[in-house]
C-alpha cells in the first residue's frame, strides 16, 4: 500500500484536499505538490480534510508552513478539518493550532469561508 | 533546551556480530539496520509503534513515539548523511520495564546539537521558519533526547518514561 495519497475536488469555490496516510520527509514532496497544483491553478481557499491523515512530521507541517504566506497573500486560507488526535496533539504541541483555523468536519471549515473571520477550533 | 549529552562508556557496535548480552533490566529489545533512505521511515515507524504498544503503551502515545524516531531517522539521512543513499542507520529499540528507549546511530558527520536552532514558536510562526521543528518535536514527546559522539558515531539516544504523560 501506498505510503500517502493525496486525492482533491473543488466543492463550492473551494478546493479539498484528502491526504491518507502518512506525511514525513518521504512522502512530503507529493503532498506539496497538490497544494502547489491548486495554487497554480488560482485556487487559494483549500481545507485540508484529515481523517484519512494517520500521521504528519515535521516535513509536512513544514511544506504548510511554506504555503500559507502565499495563499493568505492572495486573499485566501487554508483550513484544516477531521484532524485525529495523534494529528491534533503534534499541531498543539508545535502552537500550529494558532497558526491555522481547525474545523470538527470538512463542512464547517467549507462554509467557514463564506463568513469572513470565522473562528475554527 | 538540550539535555546534558550523556556520559557512557564508548562500546564496540553489535551490529552483525550475533545478538547482543542484554541487560538484565530489559524486557524486550530489538535491533535493526536500515538504509539512509526515507523510504524505510514506514517500517521504522511500525516497528517503533508495535514495540511501543508491547512495552505497554496505549496506541497514540506509540504513535507519537513513532513520529519522534521518524524525525530522529529523518535528521540522520538529511544532517549526518547529507541525503547519501548508502549509508546505514542503526536502530536499537529496547523495553526496559520502567522506560522505553530508542538509539538512533549513525557514521556520518559529527553533528553538535547546540548548532540545531532553538524553537521560539511565536517567532517560528510570524517568519514561517521551519527547521528545528524535528528536534523541537522529539524533546515535546520524549521525557530525554541526548545526542553523544561515540566510537566515531554520533548517537542519539530518546527515552520515554512510562509513568509521564503523553506529550509535554
Amino acid at each position: 500500500m501506498s505510503e500517502l495519497t493525496v486525492e482533491t475536488r473543488d466543492v463550492e469555490g473551494v478546493t479539498l484536499l484528502y491526504p491518507r496516510g502518512f506525511i514525513n520527509a518521504h512522502t512530503v514532496r507529493q503532498f506539496e505538490g497538490e497544494i502547489q497544483k491548486a495554487l497554480a491553478q488560482g485556487h487559494f481557499k483549500i481545507v485540508v480534510s484529515c481523517s484519512g491523515l494517520a500521521y504528519i512530521a515535521s516535513a509536512g507541517l513544514g511544506a504548510l508552513m511554506g504555503a500559507i504566506e502565499e495563499i493568505r497573500g492572495n486573499g485566501g486560507d487554508l483550513r484544516l478539518a477531521n484532524l485525529n488526535e495523534t494529528v491534533r496533539n503534534i499541531f498543539e504541541i508545535l502552537g500550529f493550532n494558532h497558526l491555522y483555523r481547525i474545523y470538527p468536519s470538512e463542512v464547517e471549515a467549507i462554509t467557514s469561508f463564506r463568513s469572513a473571520g470565522a473562528a475554527g477550533c | 533546551m538540550l539535555r546534558p549529552v550523556a556520559r557512557r562508556a564508548p562500546r564496540r557496535s553489535n551490529v552483525g556480530e550475533g545478538a547482543a548480552p542484554a541487560p538484565r533490566s530489559v524486557k524486550a529489545s530489538l535491533r535493526l539496520s536500515i538504509p539512509s533512505q526515507t523510504s524505510f521511515l514506514g517500517v521504522v515507524r511500525e516497528i517503533t509503534k508495535k514495540m511501543a504498544e508491547s512495552a505497554g503503551f496505549s496506541a497514540g502515545t506509540a504513535d507519537r513515539l513513532a513520529l519522534a524516531v521518524d524525525e530522529a531517522v529523518t535528521n540522520v539521512i538529511e544532517h549526518a548523511y547529507h541525503g547519501a543513499a548508502d549509508r546505514e542507520v542503526e536502530l536499537r529499540i529496547e523495553d526496559r520495564g520502567d522506560e522505553f528507549r530508542v538509539e538512533v546511530v549513525d557514521s556520518g558527520a559529527s553533528v553538535d546539537p547546540r548548532a540545531v536552532p532553538r524553537v521560539d514558536l511565536p517567532r517560528y510562526v510570524s517568519e514561517r521558519r521551519t527547521g528545528g521543528l524535528g528536534v523541537h518535536l522529539m524533546e515535546k514527546i520524549m521525557d530525554s533526547v541526548t545526542f553523544r559522539r561515540s566510537a566515531r558515531r554520533n548517537v542519539c539516544c530518546l527515552v520515554k518514561r512510562k509513568d509521564s504523560p503523553p506529550a509535554r
